[in-house]
């Protein structure tokens, strides 16, 4: 691509028109805030909270896997939810914990803290911009998630204390249709269906305003490939969400009508989901046509785009880390959009894979499963090329790039099992198993969040002005690689010894008796894992008050946001940015000439030295 | 197996007592819930004193907690164990060796970590085993014993293995549902319909045995293997024999342990239930009522509840003879329309009148599905229209036409069904109807699903292959 | 310490492929070798898979671990390589995964013909199901066309009912409706690697044939409620004669009429 000449009149961000210059009371600073730092901010302790309850609810999963039938330590004893049972957990409990831990994890932590916490942060620092195209919907992407978060609350108990939403974070139906089928499929299921509806509506703001900025907004010079792999991301996860969101949205309230009954004194509700005639838990009997692998359809084809909403961005991410982390450039940067591109492409078009065993028409399942194979290549594309970014690069090994290099590594894990899962005959045996629960924690904790923990060490300083303490931060990582690994690595195993998901007793079957000690170990590395992360919120909270202070650029990085101020002020930039170039220009001619290995995108080229075209 | 339990039981009865301590296990305190009658009465006549021990002691020292079983010998549950007497003992300053040898008919278990002396000097102390051989019958002693065993003293080794095995099974398979007491009670009963089985009535709906007779064995097993169709009872079919037979045992000592509570509160409630003793106080002084109460739990309530473990005793026992076992006379009437139509004539009689609560084509709503009943305990009228089973649960009629049979599908079960009723519900008992007029009625449930009007299923079920995919 | 971190990544990758190769040995592996036809098939394909990932494994996690080896043993001055890529190692990396991967596909499109393509079922089960198996909470309830009839998909008198229990032929293909009462279930064989949701207001028929006359565990693999752990059942798979001694035997029992029983009991 051609060298843009960016225009070089100063722009002028006129900052009076909008903000900036009157003063700010403490809420409309911190609390109601409308700059997408705070926002960020916001979203990012929100979903770091979160993401210790989310563990907390999985290790409550594996200590019943560890030690079935147990007295649940906290639980069964201060709560004292099961005391005349001995503490001894419920199976509906149970299915409750399994639940809510996936939907906290995913939809209060996961899709937050990416598209939330870092899309917010991140991209008007590195485009150039001031804010938000839309900085009041901003805000109200945040405090969306606070309804979200009440009503996720109120569905633990609305049912019951011991029957929260237990019908799995896909919640098919006729399970999570008809009010009598579980004990969590009375109110706890609507609370919850609104919560889900509710974190849509959050997301969907956000949505918008990414696009909105990243076409809009861009400084001088800014071109769309000059953007950081990050804002491609952040651009491709908007675009994805925006599309599939309103699929989930529509069933969620075609779920919620089919419930209207069971919600308001009315005979009038919908059967979009429920066949006639089924009774269960004695019941009357359905009436109506529905059909339960509409739901499905529907929900999977949000969930799976979902999918990559909630990996995507971590991509983005560690592709900028890793250049700067091994101060070379991102190796194919152009690849590298195309594949997340081609990855966002055909997202839409595999969501089938999770309904092989459902009974769906066959040539469908034919075609869903060359789609989803085909899926597999542009992933292997994007780490064909971090290999080659940090190939023969400058390492730095500190906890960021550790992180990010745990990425690659757990992802490459996490994208060949799913190679099992695409190929229909084997993924008919694999279906339900744990085998699936460890691809998708493989990608999900394994990449996704290695690439947030890397994230924020990086970003920390440019958010705060302070940096993280580096050797608590590689502890930190030491004990969650390895307390990851111990996890979710057996769960493999587990799945090919045919172990079904969601079973609050698998050792009832004899053939799975001696999984026990195998669950046991996993279990205590589950407890290593999620205790090592009190390190992470140390670290974190501590550094915002004690850290070492950190100029504007500590990484010696090339993005926009490191000319911007540590932490920026209020519309950022000090001085408005001009991007003369791409982000990854480390080690170029060009940098060694200013005597250093790397060249802000805002530095203007020296006069009269040629510049040489920019291959991508 | 058999054999080697009578015998056991024939040993231990001596014993009057043993107490079970239940290693091992894992849920931690469960405890077994007093009911809310116990938890009705005043407070003394719950907790008893200096004089005499109140209904919660009683049942305890008879029963103990889940930690903490006791065999209570009169009863009639297989506890378990082998019985055994001593053959030689030798003891130094650290280490009691003992051989033990077989009753007749028993075998030694192959593993065995405790034993319970049943006569001699050392009766009812129990000693944990640290080594043990099948074969020989030689054991070493967790430590000497105060009273040394001589040659010829009986015991039991294992004392209450059966019970306390079905205990571990039920805490795993049963109690979230029927409660750690039995009470029909755990955490996930709430969400059921029906409620789960509360045992403590003693009262079991689906059984095999005459109208006045107590649940078998043999009915629990079949519940607990085929399930219960049409309710959250699922079918149990692939656990072992001895996991069932321990969990039936489990069933019946709590089901023992629920009825004997009750019959304990009925000796007392009548005047020291809290109603009770409000009501008298119009014209008693309170701690007269308490110097009364007192005395009667000292003088006479001890042997109150001696006797009524007697009668429990015998009640139980008496449901697994042949005696109890209803016996249908005449083999059932070959099926066909005439017999379906007899028994649609019957069903519709005044005289069984059927139709009041199933409704004149079995669909389960007869006129009595849409009365207000009144709640005979408290003679006050239910909420809800419909019938009301003994635990105070709405119980609908079963629809017919459904060709689900909660108690089993086979003639002899719907047979029973109808001779004895369905104990605890408003089903009642037809035993006075000629066996033969039962069997036609049996004949026509058994229609109900294919067919509303006698006679047309005949030429039906002659190719039933037209009718195919 | 940068050396440290080049083995690290390098190690991990050694025990994840030790404890995988040691796994079949310990029992971390299937619960048995596939006893169905079918199941031959699925876990051919399954190791062919296994294969070009332990491959790529190896290869991604290696060239991964020698990257940071080069870059911890890189002297602090020396510079690093400036590139922006290559376009033809990306051209190869994108047309030999893509030629892998279209492999793949190809390879399994028979045998999920044949699993699921109702045209290519064997010829003698395609419309002589055995058995309607009907999940519920929490149970499997069997039921089976009375000796010598047809199964229809509405219950027929003569039916013969079962729970949580099986009786196929062996050694013949055989085929079973699959249906639920209530919520969705699914029919998971593990040692003949059948798995089939039953999705309510469906009746999906489902074959295999099964080698080996014995006993094959069946449970539930679709989230079906609190008892959902609690769906234990089997299949017998026996010669076709045993199974219609068992179905003689069923009739007997279900038409018991508890005269029958005194007598028995009386001769014992």
């Amino acid at each position: 691509m051609a060298t843009i000449t960016p225009a070089l009149e100063t722009h002028d961000h006129s900052h009076a028109d909008g903000h900036g210059h009157h003063e700010q009371t403490f809420i409309q600073k911190y609390v109601f805030s409308t700059d997408h730092k705070v926002i960020g901010i916001q979203f990012l302790i929100t979903t770091v909270l979160m993401l210790m309850v989310g563990g907390a609810l999985a290790l409550a999963v594996r200590w019943q896997l560890a030690f079935p039938w147990e007295s649940m330590p906290v639980i069964g004893k201060v709560f004292g939810l099961f005391h005349g049972e001995g503490g001894q957990i419920s199976p509906e409990f149970y299915t409750m914990l399994f639940t809510m831990h996936a939907s906290v994890m995913i939809f209060l932590v996961i899709i937050p803290i990416l598209a939330g916490a870092f899309g917010n942060f991140l991209i008007p620092l590195q485009i150039g911009a001031d804010d938000m195209a839309f900085p009041v919907l901003n805000m109200l992407s945040y405090w969306f998630m606070w309804p979200a978060m009440f009503c996720f609350a109120v569905s633990f108990v609305a049912s019951g204390p011991t029957a929260g939403p237990g019908n799995g974070w896909t919640s098919y139906p006729v399970l999570s249709d008809l009010a009598t089928a579980s004990p969590s499929s009375g109110a706890a299921q609507t609370w919850w269906l609104f919560g889900l509806t509710l974190v849509g509506v959050s997301s969907m703001m956000g949505s918008v305003n990414y696009m909105t900025t990243i076409i809009n907004m861009r400084a001088p010079g800014m071109t769309l490939f000059r953007m950081p792999l990050t804002i491609w991301s952040m651009f491709i996860t908007a675009i994805l969400q925006s599309f599939a969101l309103p699929v989930l949205t529509a069933a969620g309230f075609m779920l919620v009508f089919d419930r209207l009954s069971q919600l308001l004194p009315t005979t009038i509700h919908s059967v979009f989901f429920v066949p006639a005639g089924i009774i269960v838990n004695n019941a009357a009997p359905t009436v109506g046509g529905g059909q339960p692998l509409l739901w499905q359809h529907l929900f999977w084809f949000y969930s799976h785009p979902a999918v990559y909403i909630m990996l995507l961005p971590a991509m983005g991410m560690v592709s900028d880390m890793l250049a700067c982390m091994s101060r070379k450039p991102v190796f194919g940067y152009k690849p590298m959009v195309y594949s997340m591109a081609a990855i966002a492409g055909l997202g839409f078009i595999v969501w089938g894979h999770h309904m092989f065993t459902s009974g769906m028409n066959p040539a469908l399942g034919m075609t869903f499963m060359t789609s989803t194979m085909m899926i597999a290549l542009p992933s292997a594309i994007k780490v064909f090329n971090w290999i080659g970014t940090i190939w023969d690069g400058n390492i730095q090994f500190n906890a960021v790039f550790l992180n990010c290099a745990a990425f690659v590594a757990l992802f490459i894990v996490g994208g060949l099992s799913g190679i099992f899962m695409a190929a229909v005959p084997v993924d008919i045996y694999f279906h339900d198993t744990y085998f699936i629960v460890a691809h998708f924690h493989y990608v999900l904790f394994g990449a996704t969040l290695f690439g947030v923990f890397a994230g924020i060490q990086f970003w920390f300083p440019k958010m705060f002005g302070r940096l993280m303490n580096d050797k608590v931060a590689k502890v930190h990582f030491v004990l969650t690689f390895i307390g990851m690994n111990g996890t979710f690595f057996p769960m493999h195993l587990l799945g090919i010894a045919g172990m079904p998901r969601r079973y609050a007793d698998p050792y009832l079957h004899g053939y799975l008796e001696h999984l026990l000690p195998m669950n046991q170990f996993m279990t205590i590395s589950a407890i290593i894992m999620g205790f090592a992360q009190f390190l992470l919120l140390g670290n974190f909270f501590l550094s915002i008050f004690y850290g070492k202070k950190a100029g504007r650029n500590p990484w010696n990085a090339n993005g926009l946001e490191w000319s911007a101020p540590s932490p920026p002020g209020h519309g950022n930039f000090d001085v408005p940015p001009v991007c003369y170039r791409g982000p990854y220009e480390y080690s170029s001619p060009e940098a060694e000439a200013l005597g250093q290995d790397f060249i802000l995108q805002t530095t203007a080229p020296p006069a009269g030295v040629k510049r040489t075209a920019v291959h991508h | 197996m058999e054999t080697s339990i009578k015998i056991t039981l024939k040993n231990q009865v001596l014993l009057g007592l043993l107490a079970l301590s239940v290693s091992g296990c894992s849920d931690g305190d469960s405890s077994f819930a007093y009911s809310q009658r116990t938890q009705s009465l005043i407070k003394e006549a719950q907790n008893g004193s200096e004089g005499g021990p109140g209904v919660k002691q009683t049942l305890d020292t008879r029963f103990g907690n889940p930690q903490q079983l006791k065999a209570w010998m009169k009863l009639p549950v297989e506890w378990g164990g082998s019985a055994a007497s001593v053959e030689s003992f030798a003891a130094s300053d650290t280490e009691a060796r003992i051989k033990f040898v077989a009753q007749e008919g028993v075998t030694l278990p192959a593993v065995a970590s405790s034993v319970q002396f049943v006569t001699g000097e050392g009766a009812g102390q129990s000693i944990a085993l640290t080594a043990w051989d099948e074969k020989t019958g030689e054991a070493v002693l967790a430590g000497v014993p105060d009273k040394t065993p001589v040659s010829g003293d009986l015991c039991v080794i294992d004392g209450g293995s059966t019970l306390k095995s079905g205990r571990v099974l039920y805490m795993r398979h049963c109690s979230h549902c029927h409660g750690a007491a039995g009470d029909g009670n755990g955490p996930t009963a709430q969400y059921m319909i029906p409620k789960p089985r509360d045992y403590r009535h003693g009262v079991f709906k689906f059984t095999s045995t005459n109208d006045q007779s107590k649940v078998s064995r043999n009915d629990l097993l079949r519940v607990l293997k085929y399930g219960i169709p049409g309710t959250y009872m699922p079918s149990f079919l692939l656990m072992k024999e001895d996991e069932l037979h321990a969990i039936v045992e489990y069933v019946r000592f709590l089901s023992m342990r629920g009825e004997y509570e009750r019959r304990l509160v009925n000796e007392l409630a009548s005047d020291y239930s809290e109603t009770a003793v409000s009501d008298r106080l119009a014209s008693e002084k309170a701690s007269d009522i308490v110097e009364e109460l007192q005395s009667f739990l000292k003088d006479e309530f001890p042997a109150t509840a001696e006797t009524l473990g007697d009668d429990l005793a015998e009640i139980w026992t008496s449901a697994d003879t042949e005696d109890a076992k209803i016996l249908p006379t005449v083999a059932r009437v070959e099926d066909s329309a005439e017999s379906r139509q007899r028994g649609r004539e019957l069903y519709l009689s005044k005289t069984l009148n059927c139709a009041d609560c199933h409704g004149i084509d079995g669909a389960g709503n007869g006129p009595q599905t849409v009365a207000f009943e009144k709640n005979p305990v408290t003679n006050e009228l239910y909420p809800e229209a419909g019938l009301h089973d003994v635990w105070d649960n709405p119980n609908q009629p079963r629809n017919l036409q459904r060709g689900i049979f909660r108690g089993g599908r086979r003639p002899i079960d719907l047979f029973c069904r109808i001779h004895a009723g369905i104990k605890g519900s408003r089903m009642p008992s037809f035993k006075n109807t000629p066996h033969e007029d039962i069997w036609h009625i049996v004949n026509y449930l058994l229609s109900l699903q294919f067919e509303s009007d006698p006679g047309t299923i005949a030429a039906k079920s002659v190719a039933p292959s037209e009718t195919g995919e | 310490m940068k050396k440290f971190w080049a083995l690290f990544f390098w190690f991990w990758p050694l025990v994840a492929i030790l404890v995988c190769a040691v796994a079949p040995s310990r029992g971390w592996w299937f619960p048995s070798a596939p006893l169905s036809t079918l199941g031959h098939q699925i876990d051919g394909l399954f190791y062919l898979i296994l294969i070009i990932v332990t491959v790529t494994f190896v290869g991604t996690q290696a060239a991964l671990g020698y990257a940071l080896w080069k870059g911890a043993t890189k002297g602090s001055t020396q510079k690093a390589w400036f590139s922006h890529g290559s376009h033809k190692l990306e051209i190869i990396w994108t047309i030999v995964p893509a030629f892998i991967l279209v492999f793949i596909s190809l390879t399994q499109l028979d045998v999920l013909a044949e699993i699921r393509v109702i045209s290519k079922f064997p010829d003698s089960v395609r419309n002589a199901p055995v058995a309607e198996v009907m999940a519920r909470q929490f149970e499997w309830r069997i039921r089976y066309p009375k000796p010598g009839q047809q199964l229809m998909n509405v219950p027929q008198p003569g039916d013969l009912y079962f729970v949580n229990e099986v009786h196929v032929p062996a050694a013949i293909p055989t085929m079973i409706n699959l249906r639920t009462q209530d919520v969705q279930h699914a029919f998971f064989v593990p040692r003949l690697r059948v798995k089939q949701d039953a999705v309510p207001g469906l009746i999906i028929p489902v074959w295999f044939e099964i080698e080996k006359a014995g006993e094959y565990e069946l449970l539930c693999a679709e989230l079906c409620g609190w008892g959902h752990y609690k769906m234990k059942a089997r299949i017998i798979a026996d010669s076709p004669k045993g199974v219609s001694e068992y179905l003689t035997r069923l009739e007997q029992e279900q038409n018991e009429d508890g005269v029958a029983e005194v007598d028995a009991s009386k001769e014992q």
